[in-house]
């Protein structure tokens, strides 16, 4: 009677180094095509780290007197500011509508016994809290509620 | 022994992942009355005069705020920072880049922490 064959028989001794090609870019990196949404969504990092900094400099000045935050204020008139806030802002939109596009997408087929809602559902409720929130934050800031 | 940024990773994941959902949630009217509004004229300067802008950013709402506005902001940058130097210098220098990078990010919200206390 015959045995199975051993799928090993054959193999070499010592197995073959295996041979890779040094690691390149492609073409189209970094601002090509689709890398550049890609590219520009790594380089918001840049603006998120001044923004946090800018806004413990803001905490910072309201905690140390009336004139450290008036000081804060005037500086914020420059257009240096302004511009900076304005591209800021910019960055700060293409993160959230290119992340909220990516939520639905990311969503696993079942959390425990339940389906995740589909995914026109989950965007629209992620615009809903953001532009909720952002207006909710607005009055306050601009002393339409809490004044 | 795993490397401790390893060991890390899913603390960064979680501060990066909400550093984008809740930073910019926040960061969005932050810019809109702080950045823009009050320095064009849109919104009037008292709106956040020194006793106004006082008391909101010392209720404990205010000062959540103020933390998550700066906290979670400096995680997320700091993280595609990292990515950014890997993609475009390679992950030779990973190691070096990695750990200052989050060593900037702990710093900046030991001081938020503390810049929201002395308010």
């Amino acid at each position: 009677m015959s045995r199975d064959a051993n799928p090993h028989a054959m193999a070499p001794s010592k197995p073959g180094r295996t041979r890779t090609a040094p690691p390149q870019l492609p073409d189209r990196f970094p601002f090509g095509g689709r890398y550049l949404a890609y590219t520009l969504f790594d380089l918001t990092g840049i603006l998120y780290v001044l923004l946090g900094l800018m806004v413990l400099c803001a905490t910072w000045a309201l905690g140390s007197g009336a004139a450290s935050w008036s000081s804060l204020l005037e500086r914020h008139r420059s257009v240096v500011y302004i511009a900076f806030h304005a591209v800021a802002l910019i960055g700060v939109i293409f993160v959230g509508v290119r992340f909220f596009g990516f939520f639905p997408k990311a969503q696993p087929p079942r959390v425990g016994p339940l389906k995740p809602p589909p995914g026109p559902v989950i965007l629209a409720a992620l615009y809903a809290v953001w532009i909720g929130v952002a207006a909710l934050l607005c009055g306050v800031l601009a002393g339409g509620i809490l004044r | 022994m795993k490397h401790p940024l390893l060991k890390l990773e899913p603390l960064i994941w979680l501060l990066f992942g909400q550093g984008i959902l809740l930073g910019t949630i926040l960061l969005t009217p932050w810019l809109l009355v702080m950045g823009l509004g009050i320095p064009l004229g849109i919104v009037p300067a008292d709106a956040l005069s020194y006793e106004r802008a006082h008391l909101l950013a010392s209720h404990l709402v205010g000062r959540l705020v103020l933390l998550g506005l700066i906290v979670l902001p400096l995680w997320k940058g700091v993280h595609h920072m990292r990515h950014t130097f890997i993609d475009f210098g390679g992950a030779k220098r990973d190691a070096l880049v990695a750990p200052l990078l989050y060593l900037l990010a702990a710093l900046g919200s030991l001081l938020a922490l503390v810049a929201v206390v002395r308010i």
